[in-house]
């Protein structure tokens, strides 16, 4: 019998790209299969040819063995290829029920839509995925998860053969992501076949029944999961080795860099206090919305403190502006890389010097052979993949895109670096590098605050591990001999709700 | 982004040497637009000997395009940053009517109109301004209003407007310098200095990254807000410039001048190489969007094609420039 999904010899360029090289795969009925690469391994490519949002250069993508032509969106969802993508697709004006329908509405009666019929198929459809939502709610007020059931009643609501999934858990928490797995274990019992994008070891092992690696837009190889080790599939993804152990304390921190007593910012920040020392890794974790990123806008400047006070190195500090904050010696490299991070379509130069030139002053022109002597040095000292200075930065992997916000930091030479989420989106080898790099910025005397949602990188980076819940300090602890179940454990003390699933 | 690595060693996606020399074509729009306006001259040139390429044409032309001109260089700067303004065509009018009273009714001196002039600009400026960063209304929506605003201002302030102004007052907007009179003058030195401010300053290029990502614009350090405001204050300045310099070529306050020019500028502006989503854009291109469209205008008057023609031309040029754009960055996701 031919198998649900087979997609053979395929290919795609972009400009000044090859994210596809002729690759083969083959997904069974009822199959979860995993798709697993670094990031710019063409995993997400492969998931949108196969979803009709990319067309393919070469080969062919077949349906129980009838190969498919040039398909939209529209047309795959029509043969049952649905595809959840990791921007998301939903109107957040328009309702649950609307949403899961787009476009395709139950009508009566010279076009009008028939919202009773409309609202009840919706609401047997997110019942099927075990969930209760109202189909006349708006989808904005959702939460990330919600939205994503949404997302797949949506797919479910055509004859579902086959769902891809392109990094489903990354605004997702721990207990959120079981349920997400719960449902599309059963979808697969149901013969759907699952196409899951994914860069996170744990959910493969979880989840999925085979794995496909990519690396560079080729097929490294297809393996059953029960058959693999986490070292195989990193040494197939990455070609090496990568060690990610703790990385030791370099000597004892020195003087008190910042040190915020009672910061409050309202609503996210209620009352939070720490310390950050020279030379000291100090990571700030606990869920997500527990005020983590907002409690570093309101210490940057961003963000409008309504109490507590701030002193960094000794002296009173409460920037108006981040330009108050960066000339005070604090640098921020923030959570969303793309949407606050990055000059996307700007060359990397740019990016990297855009702060520099903004806080150091020292010339009223532009001149662009210094900002490209600046650059240069930064791509040499972090290994920067780029061909060039003047690269767009948005043309980057997520690894070095990350390296380039870290430049623009380290160009000013900062005294502070927080860092929220320093690795996210960004692949294994990569992250072993970052680590190293922020390392070896705290062994040169560097205070820095990392805010990570990622309890291994934590356990990995933190000289101290500072908690944070609700908006509150939760308690600290040393970094050495910090377990995820003890960050948990004050992570969830002030929350209602202390369900939490294993760490990831 | 797409889920893509720079690949550095393997050759990009191959493709006929005519498609690469028209993608070349459609990557400068300054260099699209140089040739499509040095082609579209020696046609006329050729075809109009008589016509054309007279000095007489070129300074009717020049005086022209002025006022579009000014302006586009503050649209440009303003679209770099991410944001336009739809009050210019209102702002100008209300500034040559002030102009003209002070002048013309109350008998001031005629730098003083000037100086009236461009702090009325200014402040119609500062107002659009401070309702886009400080209430947070969406420039389209925020300068909709003031559009009708100051336009209804200038009809409650000077009635059918002020006729005559006063001679020396009429001396700002037609004296003669090498056989072109000052208006062009005016242009060649706002769009100097903008152009090389632009290009070359530190200060200035900071609109860019606003226009790029302003909230990464923000992280970095860069004073969204205050540097919006400015833009809308340098615009509404060189709005209030053009508006004297109208009324003082006429020696004459209309209160209805400027009508529908705002969207004549933007429309410039974009042929110019500005987007609606900012970031983009020089001083230089807008410039030749402006000489364009007035080539073009002139071509037309001189073929006796009619005036009922050139907003459909305007219209189509515009779309193709945008199409060539959306050819170069075809394919990239």
């Amino acid at each position: 019998m031919a198998p649900r999904l087979l997609v053979q010899g395929l290919s795609k360029s972009f400009p000044g790209v090859r994210a596809l090289d002729d690759v083969t795969i083959e997904v069974a009925r009822g199959e979860i299969h995993a798709l697993l690469g670094e990031n710019g391994a063409g995993k997400s490519t492969l998931g949108k040819i196969v979803g009709g949002v990319y067309r393919a250069d070469a080969g062919t993508v077949a349906l129980d063995g009838r190969p498919l032509g040039a398909l939209d969106e529209r047309e795959a969802g029509r043969l049952g290829i649905g595809i959840v993508h990791q921007e998301g697709s939903l109107v957040g004006q328009l309702s649950v029920a609307e949403n899961v329908f787009a476009g395709r509405q139950p009508t009566r009666a010279l076009g009008r839509i028939d919202r009773r019929a409309m609202n009840d198929r919706a609401s047997a459809l997110i019942a099927r995925l075990g969930v209760a939502l109202d189909p006349r709610a708006r989808v904005d007020g959702l939460s990330s998860a919600e939205a994503q059931v949404v997302e797949i009643a949506k797919c479910l609501s055509q004859d579902l053969k086959v769902l891809i999934l392109d990094e489903p858990t990354a605004a997702l928490t721990l207990n959120e992501s079981e349920r997400l797995f719960d449902i599309v274990r059963a979808l697969a019992r149901d013969g759907v076949s699952v196409i899951y994008v994914s860069h996170r070891l744990a959910e493969i092992f979880a989840l999925c029944h085979r794995v496909s690696v990519l690396k560079d837009g080729r097929h490294v190889g297809t393996r059953d999961v029960s058959a693999v080790t986490p070292a195989d599939l990193i040494r197939m993804m990455v070609g090496r080795e990568v060690l990610l152990a703790r990385q030791a304390a370099s000597g004892t921190p020195g003087a008190v860099a910042l040190e915020a007593r009672g910061i409050e910012s309202l609503p996210q920040v209620r009352d939070m206090s720490l310390t950050v020392r020279e030379g000291e890794i100090v990571c700030l974790a606990g869920l997500i919305g527990a005020g983590r990123s907002e409690f570093c806008e309101a210490l940057f400047g961003l963000r409008r403190r309504t109490g507590g006070e701030a002193r960094l190195f000794g002296r009173p500090f409460a920037p108006a502006a981040p330009i108050e904050a960066i000339r005070a010696g604090l640098g921020m490299v923030p959570e969303d890389r793309k949407h606050a991070g990055l000059f996307l379509d700007s060359s990397v130069r740019d990016n990297v010097t855009v702060a520099l030139r903004r806080a150091a002053g020292g010339g009223l022109l532009h001149r662009p052979a210094e900002d490209a002597a600046v650059a240069r040095r930064f791509i040499e000292a972090l290994g920067i993949a780029t061909p060039s200075d003047a690269q767009a930065v948005g043309n980057l992997s997520g690894g070095n895109q990350q390296k380039v916000l870290l430049a623009k930091w380290l160009a000013l030479d900062p005294r502070l670096l927080i860092v929220d989420e320093p690795t996210r989106g960004v692949d294994v080898g990569a992250r072993a590098e970052i680590y190293r790099l922020l390392r070896d910025l705290a062994a040169r005397g560097v205070a820095l605050l990392v805010v990570s949602s990622d309890l291994p990188e934590v356990l990995t980076l933190a000289d101290r591990v500072v908690v944070m819940a609700d908006g509150r300090l939760a308690g600290e602890m040393p970094g050495e001999g910090a377990t995820e179940e003890a960050i948990l454990q004050l992570a969830t003390r002030h929350t209602a709700v202390a369900t939490l699933g294993e760490a990831a | 982004m797409t889920d893509a690595s720079i690949a550095r060693d393997r050759p990009l996606s191959r493709e006929a040497a005519p498609l690469r020399l028209l993608r070349r074509f459609a990557d400068s729009r300054e260099l699209t637009l140089f040739i499509l306006v040095a082609v579209l001259s020696l046609v006329m040139a050729a075809v109009y000997p008589q016509n054309f390429p007279t000095l007489a044409n070129a300074r009717a032309v020049l005086l022209n395009l002025a006022p579009v001109g000014i302006l586009v260089c503050g649209m440009m700067l303003l679209m770099i940053g991410g944001t336009f303004d739809l009050s210019v065509g209102s702002t100008l009018a209300l500034a040559g009517v002030w102009a003209g009273v002070v002048v013309g009714w109350w008998g001031w001196p005629a730098w003083a109109g000037v100086g009236v002039g461009l702090l009325v600009g200014g402040l119609a400026g500062l107002v659009n301004g401070l309702i886009v960063t400080r209430l947070g209304i969406n420039a389209l929506i925020a300068t909709l209003g003031t559009m009708a605003i100051f336009r209804g201002l200038t009809y409650v302030t000077a009635g059918t407007g002020v006729t005559p102004i006063s001679d020396p007052f009429k001396a700002v907007g037609q004296t003669v310098i090498l056989g072109l009179q000052s208006p062009f003058w005016a242009l060649v030195a706002v769009a100097g200095a903008m152009a090389w401010l632009v290009a070359r300053t530190r200060f200035f290029r900071q609109y860019y990254f606003i226009g790029g990502n302003s909230r990464a614009a923000q992280l970095s350090g860069i004073r969204v807000e205050r540097l919006t405001l400015l833009a809308f204050v340098v615009i509404g300045v060189l709005a209030g410039l053009a508006g004297v310099l109208g009324a003082a070529r006429l020696n004459s306050a209309v209160v209805n001048a400027g009508v529908g020019l705002e969207l004549k500028v933007i429309t410039a502006t974009v042929l110019g190489g500005a987007s609606l989503k900012g970031g983009e854009g020089t001083i230089l291109g807008g410039l030749l969007g402006v000489v364009f469209i007035a080539l073009v205008e002139n071509a037309m008057i001189i073929n006796a094609v009619g005036v009922f023609w050139q907003p459909l031309v305007v219209g189509l040029v515009l779309l193709i420039a945008v199409s060539l754009d959306r050819f170069k960055t075809q394919g990239r996701r």
